[in-house]
Formats: C-alpha cells, sequence, structure tokens
C-alpha cells in the first residue's frame, strides 16, 4: 500500500520536475514556477502519507535500510527545498532539486525486496534514534541542496566571468544571492549534522558501550562533519564565491562516496551495518 | 460613414530627417499647448495630438484632411518640406501603434517612447484637443504596446551601454543596497551609468579623478562625493563597483593594485566597468577569483546582440500591432451603431420606468418591499429580453460594414433622427461625447 502511494507521490514530482524545467526553459510564463511548487507542495504531502503507511507496515524498520533512507530523505529534501523557495523566490532552484529528488526516488520505486532487520532489537528502539535519523537524513539533504546551488553558481559565473552572457545568464539569479544561499545551507546542515553525530555516538554508547569504535561509518562521518566545520570557518576568512563553490560541490560529492562505499562494503566490514542503524546516509 | 473624418498623420523622425531640422520643429510644454489649440480650432480639424520628442514629431489630427497637419510643420520651417511623411486613416493608426509599441524607435524596444506618447496624450487632454477618438486611439496604442512587451521579447536584454552595465552588476550583487560605486574619472558615460546604478540601490557613489576640482563638479552635480585622488587604493576597498573612464594612456588600475586591494577586501567580490579607450583596467585582473572586469567591447557586444535579437522579435511584434489595427477598426465600425443602440435603450428604459411607477401608484400600497422591487426588476426584464435580439443584430451589421440597418432601425423605434448632433468641441470631455460626435448617417 505504501508503495503504491509512494508512486503517486513520484507521479507528483514528475510533474513540478516538468513544470519547472519549463519555466527555466520559457522564464516569462511566470506561472508555471507556481504549478511547480503546488506540485512540489502536494508531492511532499503524499509521500508524507507513504511514509506514514510504511512506519505503520514495518514499524519503523524501514529507514534501517537504504531504501527507506532514501525515500525519507528524497521527502526531507522536498521540504527543505519548499521552505527555501517560499524564503528566497529563487524559482529556478527548482529545475536543479526536483530532477534529483526524482531521480534519487525512482529506484525506490521498485526495489521491494526488504533490506532491513525484521524485528528491530529492543536496545535501539529509542527517541534518540528517530532523531540520529531524522538530523543525518536532513543534514545529507541540505548539503545535496547546497551543492546544487554552488552548481548554479559556477554555471552563472561561467556566464558572468566568461562574458557570455546567454540564456542562462538572464535565468539563473545573481552570484551574490547564490552564494549566500550556498553559504546559509552549509551552515544550517552543519549545525543539523552535528546533532545527528551526537545522537549516533549517544546510540554507539547505548549499544557497544562506547561512543568511539574506529567504525567506518563513525570515521567518515566525522570526517564530513569536520570538512563542513571548516567550511564554516573558511567563510569568515574570506572564502567566496567560485572556492566556497567548489569546495561545497567536493564535500557533498565525499558524503556521496562514503554513502556508496559503505553500502557496497561486505557487511562484517562495517560494525554496525546491520547491528543498530545500518546504513544510515 | 464618420462625416469624412479620419486619422491623419504628418511627421517627421530620426528615419527621416536630420537632427537640425528636428530640433527646428520640436515643441514642449506651453509651446505645444499653444499650437494644440490653434490646430484644433481650424476648419475641418476635430482633435489633435502632437507627439515631440527629440527622435520625432509627428501631428495626429483627426478631421477632414491633413493638410492642416502639413501646415503646422511647414509654418515652423520650410525645411520640413522634403523630410516629412503623411499617412491617413488605418496606416496612421497603425503608425501611431508602431511608435508606441517602440517598434519604431532608434533602438527598437527601448522604454521610454511608451511614456513621451502617453504625455503627448496627457498633454493634448488637458487643453481639451484631444477628445473621444484620440482618447480611445491612445488607449488603445497603450494597450498594445502592453501586450507587444509581455508577449515578445522585444524589450528583453540591454539596450544600451549603461544597460548593460546595470545588467551585470546586477547579476553580480543582485541588489546594490549598501554597497558603494566609485567613479574613477569624469568621463560622461561614466556619470550616466553611475545614475543607473543609484536606481539599482547603491546609496554611495564616490568619485575620484586627477583633479580634484572636475571630481568636485561632478559629484555635485550627480550627489556623490569626491574623494581626493591619492586615496585610490583605499578607495577600491571600500568600492564593490568601478567605473573607470578618464582620459588616461595606460591602465591606471592595475594587476598589482587589484590584488592588493583584494587582499584587504577578505575576498569580497569588485566589478570593474572599463568605459575608457585606450582601456584604463588591465584586463588581466578580472582572473583574479571575484573580481569581474568590462571593457568598453564587451558591453558593445553585448548591445548589439541585443539589438539583433529584438529584430527578431520585432516580426511577431509587428504581427500583434496589425491584429490590433484590425481590432481597432473594427470596433470604430461597431461604434457607429451605438448611437442608435443607446438612443433606444434610453427610450425603452424610460417607458419601463414610467409604467412601473403608474402601477406601483395604483398597487403599491398592497405590495411589501419585495412585491415592488420585483414589479421595477420585471419592468426591467421585459426591455432586456425585447432589446436583446435587435442589439446583437445591430452590432452585428456594424461589424460588418452594413450601414443600412442602423439607419432603418433608427426610423423604425422613432429614436436618433430626432436628435441633431450638438456643435463639435465643447463636449469633447465627455466620456461618451462620440455617441454623439459620429453619427450614424
Amino acid at each position: 500500500m505504501s508503495l503504491l502511494v509512494l508512486r503517486f507521490a513520484a507521479l507528483f514530482y514528475a510533474g513540478a520536475v516538468t513544470a519547472y524545467v519549463l519555466h527555466f526553459a520559457r522564464p516569462r510564463h511566470a506561472a508555471l514556477a507556481t504549478v511547480g511548487q503546488w506540485l512540489l507542495g502536494f508531492a511532499f504531502v503524499v509521500q508524507a502519507i507513504a511514509i506514514g503507511l510504511g512506519c505503520k507496515e514495518y514499524g519503523g524498520a524501514e529507514f534501517f535500510g537504504l531504501r527507506g533512507g532514501l525515500v525519507f530523505m528524497t521527502w526531507l529534501a522536498a521540504g527543505a527545498s519548499l521552505v527555501v523557495q517560499r524564503l528566497y523566490r529563487i524559482p529556478a532552484i527548482g529545475a536543479f532539486v526536483t530532477p534529483l529528488i526524482l531521480v534519487v526516488l525512482l529506484p525506490t520505486l521498485f526495489l521491494v525486496k526488504p533490506d532491513f532487520p525484521e524485528v528491530l532489537p529492543e536496545a535501539v528502539r529509542r527517541p534518540m534514534l528517530t532523531i540520529h535519523i531524522v538530523t543525518a537524513l536532513l543534514g545529507v539533504a541540505l548539503f545535496a541542496i547546497a551543492s546544487l546551488v554552488a552548481v548554479m553558481y559556477l554555471l552563472q559565473e561561467r556566464e558572468v566571468k566568461g562574458k557570455r552572457f546567454g540564456a542562462l545568464f538572464s535565468r539563473l539569479p545573481s552570484l551574490a544571492a547564490l552564494d549566500q544561499l550556498n553559504q546559509r545551507l552549509v551552515r544550517f546542515g552543519f549545525v543539523v549534522y552535528t546533532v545527528a553525530l551526537l545522537t549516533g555516538s549517544g546510540m554507539a554508547k547505548v549499544v557497544w558501550k562506547s561512543a568511539w569504535q574506529w567504525d567506518p561509518q563513525q570515521v567518515s562521518s566525522l570526517v564530513i562533519w569536520m570538512l563542513y566545520g571548516v567550511m564554516v570557518q573558511l567563510r569568515h576568512t574570506g572564502w567566496h564565491g567560485r572556492r566556497f563553490a567548489l569546495l561545497t560541490i567536493v564535500a557533498f560529492g565525499l558524503v556521496v562516496g562514503s554513502m556508496v562505499t559503505l553500502n557496497v562494503l561486505p557487511e562484517g566490514m562495517t560494525r554496525h551495518g546491520g547491528d543498530f542503524s545500518g546504513e544510515r546516509k | 460613414m464618420n462625416g469624412g473624418r479620419e486619422l491623419h498623420l504628418v511627421g517627421l523622425s530620426h528615419k527621416s530627417a536630420p537632427v537640425a531640422v528636428r530640433e527646428k520643429v520640436a515643441l514642449s510644454g506651453d509651446d505645444l499647448k499653444g499650437a494644440l489649440a490653434a490646430l484644433s480650432d481650424r476648419p475641418g480639424v476635430g482633435e489633435v495630438m502632437v507627439v515631440s520628442t527629440c527622435n520625432r514629431v509627428e501631428c495626429y489630427v483627426y478631421g477632414e484632411s491633413l493638410e492642416e497637419a502639413r501646415h503646422f510643420f511647414l509654418a515652423r520651417t520650410g525645411e520640413a518640406e522634403e523630410h516629412l511623411y503623411e499617412r491617413s486613416g488605418r496606416e496612421a493608426v497603425r503608425h501611431l501603434f508602431r511608435v508606441a509599441a517602440s517598434l519604431d524607435s532608434m533602438v527598437v524596444g527601448e522604454p521610454q517612447i511608451l511614456g513621451q506618447v502617453k504625455e503627448a496624450y496627457g498633454l493634448a487632454a488637458s487643453v481639451q484637443t484631444a477628445g473621444a477618438f484620440v482618447s480611445r486611439l491612445c488607449n488603445r496604442a497603450f494597450a498594445t504596446a502592453k501586450r507587444v512587451r509581455s508577449e515578445t521579447e522585444i524589450a528583453r536584454g540591454a539596450g544600451s551601454i549603461s544597460q548593460v552595465a546595470v545588467e551585470l552588476v546586477e547579476k553580480i550583487f543582485g541588489n546594490l543596497k549598501g554597497r558603494a560605486v566609485l567613479l574613477v574619472g569624469v568621463g560622461k558615460m561614466g556619470a550616466l551609468s553611475a545614475k543607473a546604478l543609484r536606481d539599482l540601490g547603491a546609496d554611495r557613489i564616490l568619485v575620484t579623478n586627477r583633479s580634484p576640482e572636475r571630481s568636485r563638479a561632478l559629484a555635485a552635480e550627480i550627489g556623490a562625493v569626491a574623494e581626493p585622488w591619492e586615496g585610490l587604493t583605499s578607495l577600491l576597498v571600500l568600492a564593490d563597483v568601478v567605473i573607470v573612464s578618464t582620459g588616461a594612456p595606460s591602465y591606471v588600475i592595475t594587476r598589482e593594485l587589484v590584488a592588493q586591494a583584494m587582499k584587504a577586501r577578505r575576498g569580497r567580490s569588485v566589478c570593474f566597468i572599463d568605459l575608457a579607450v585606450p582601456r584604463n583596467v588591465d584586463p588581466a585582473c578580472g582572473e583574479q577569483d571575484n573580481v569581474y572586469a568590462y571593457d568598453i567591447d564587451d558591453l558593445q557586444k553585448v548591445v548589439s546582440q541585443t539589438h539583433a535579437a529584438r529584430a527578431e522579435e520585432a516580426i511577431r511584434a509587428e504581427a500583434i500591432v496589425e491584429a490590433e489595427v484590425m481590432a481597432f477598426a473594427l470596433e470604430r465600425e461597431t461604434r457607429a451603431a451605438l448611437p442608435v443602440l443607446a438612443e433606444l435603450r434610453r427610450k425603452a428604459e424610460q417607458i419601463a420606468r414610467a409604467e412601473a411607477e403608474r402601477t406601483l401608484a395604483q398597487v403599491g400600497a398592497k405590495l411589501d418591499e419585495k412585491g415592488r422591487r420585483s414589479v421595477e426588476a420585471m419592468a426591467q426584464a421585459i426591455v432586456n429580453k425585447l432589446l436583446h435580439g435587435p442589439t446583437a443584430r445591430l452590432k452585428e451589421a456594424a461589424a460588418s460594414g452594413d450601414s443600412d440597418l442602423p439607419g432603418a432601425a433608427a426610423e423604425l423605434f422613432g429614436v436618433g433622427e430626432a436628435e441633431a448632433p450638438p456643435a463639435r468641441g465643447r463636449s469633447r470631455d465627455a466620456p461618451d461625447a462620440d455617441i454623439h460626435t459620429e453619427p450614424h448617417r
């Protein structure tokens, strides 16, 4: 049932992608952006219903698998992008974010084989774990949006600096707006990710009796956290524009890389692979 | 059909006359008001409007011939003769629509002309030389211009150097609130661009120049602050947009100078716009991070691109103008049937009201408020239902150019013909004046 509703949500996402991309191609039709935003909003609501139904069906165990994680992350990304558009009114962002959401969501519509433990161990059933999962996924979703904004920045910078003034020049927002949005997303994402890291080590302490275990997931999470922390600091020492945008993209590349690697590694190598929170990110 | 009155146009523009001739006939303010009043008093002239800008002087006359409009120019200078163009009827309407839509401008798509036509109309209306016809004509022209603007991309892009500069700065900084603009040198184009940037929100404009007197003079003129030339290095740390137009034969803004300033700016973006020839800003400056440098050729290239793109859009704009010209002609013909219609309806409603009052006087006491209102409503409904068919057919007949039916209707219902059209002119302000001034014959 939840899968059916999820597929329904995907249809709305596809509609939002279409509207936003058409608006990007033909900016004169301002109504298209509004349509895109409404469709994205509908998709968000429908997906929320799908997630709720999923929780009922699997008792929350779904989010310990890659598929459940991706579903939840796309939902958070959609929500974050709705908020960003509400605050900044840059419809061009929709043309970049919604396609990514759809692409990430697509495999989850057909991968129905359960990839999560059927029964969750009693030890991990704690509110702290819920907070951990939500913040970790939200952090990654924010970093993803930030990296897309950085891509937009680099595209626009190429137009402005390369003196091309072509189609992208008029369609993309100003460099200052993109730079500022990128910075805020990184900063906010960093705060959220910090909460995820703290709750994560809290859980480790509960389950493994020790907050730090040199677990590959722990190590990569810490590296990523430090990288974003450094970025937040660099901002104060004059890292603006191009360099900051490049760094945002590299950092998110690392996030994706670690997610892929950790999911490909044989079971035994990730200490807490199926142990408590599976593939969180 | 309209008593022989038509729209006539005589004019000259940047396309037909050199500026030397244009400035001899150009008029403004009170002179223009006087000329309008004088023209409208001439025999055979109904309504008059004159569009006078630095690129064109055009005299629109709604009247019997274009001779008076010709005379308007020839009286001012005999030289005008060979530069004049003349249009009548639909051609004249099309010309005005094209002018308002900025299709006839020197820079096609430039936004000022619509405002100038609006001003011309306002002036003519204020001295009452523009009546119902010109008012309808102009409203249609404004609507056409608006359609062209929103349905085509004719106004897109930047049509002049300072517009390009503004657009660039906008794409780098968004708005300029709280940012400083620095003018290096006192070139005219630089001052123009600085003014345009002020509209983007720049609240601080600084001027510096080798000779302090001239920078002080310019600063006073555009409301900026003059700064000493020796402080250029620290000014570069302060300013976010730097417009350079000095007469210096070599680079004033060098790579080293910018590198030094960028360090002090802690990476904050800066944009150099070099309007000088030979160039005053080392193009290598733009290679640094967050430094954007443009010279006059870069800006000129955008201007030419815009012009090429606008020429393409103009084809679509012409189609819109054509459709609007047709619609205006059609509306005008339909209107010819309106005096009969209006009169017919007025008469019918008068009868209905009188009858309702009579009935109510007899039985009104027995009815409550609701009942009385239904009696009135019934009378009105009978009028509407009876007149619905004739109204539709009269409008159709007028639209298809059939001029017999309105006359027949007037005779049949005993309306319209009885009233002689009132004298022209004094009723010009009345919104429906044209119902009387364009009686159907």
